[in-house]
């Protein structure tokens, strides 16, 4: 069974869009995972979510990875586009559609999904 | 937390932050939106931006004082 970290990175990198949040898409647990959430759905990006809250060494090694420390992270074909704030502000500038398009393509799915990750 | 403490760790971080806001959002003293104005931010991106205001915070986010931080930055050129 892979580690943690490595269930994270995969999740980065494998995923179009990957959104670390507190909560799921049908039970957001926090304002901040809400606002990240609802800008990714508004440029019509597929989302795949990862709830941190199970445990808390899923928010540590993260953190580690990402040199991120907030929750929510939004990463974009394995890069980090940043937490609530940065994704507000791409939203209302135009550029998280912009980045989205370039990055996905417009035919492009626009599925949530939720990821669990395996703690031993 | 207060509002000033946040504010003193800013002013040490941004010595040349021609703005520079703390606001105690739910008045608990750990949900704050930060505001740091400077020309330190100049030439980054936004999230550069943000990872210096993380990191001048970074010992009130790690042991838990701060539960919640919105940030705005902007460079000046």
């Amino acid at each position: 069974m892979s580690t943690l970290s490595e269930q994270i990175s995969d999740v980065i990198e494998k995923e179009p869009v990957a959104l670390f949040m507190k909560g799921t898409p049908e039970m957001v647990m926090c304002g901040n995972s809400s606002r990240a959430l609802n800008a990714l759905t508004a440029v019509g990006a597929p989302v795949t979510t990862v709830d941190i809250l199970p445990d808390p060494r899923i928010r540590q090694e993260l953190a580690e990875i990402s040199g991120w420390p907030t929750i929510p992270q939004v990463f974009v074909k394995g890069e980090l586009i940043g937490g609530a704030d940065i994704t507000e502000e791409l939203l209302a500038s135009g550029d998280l559609q912009r980045k989205v398009d370039e990055a996905l393509g417009a035919d492009r799915s626009q599925d949530v999904k939720v990821v669990a990750l395996t703690v031993d | 937390m207060k509002a000033e403490a946040i504010r003193t760790l800013l002013e040490q971080a941004f010595p040349n932050a021609v703005e520079l806001g703390v606001e105690d959002r739910t008045g608990t003293g750990d949900h704050f939106q930060v505001t740091v104005a400077s020309a330190e931010f100049a030439g980054l991106s936004l999230l550069d931006q943000h990872r210096r205001v993380n990191a001048a915070l970074a010992a009130p986010l790690g042991d838990g004082s701060i539960h919640e931080l919105r940030i705005r930055t902007k460079g000046i050129e």
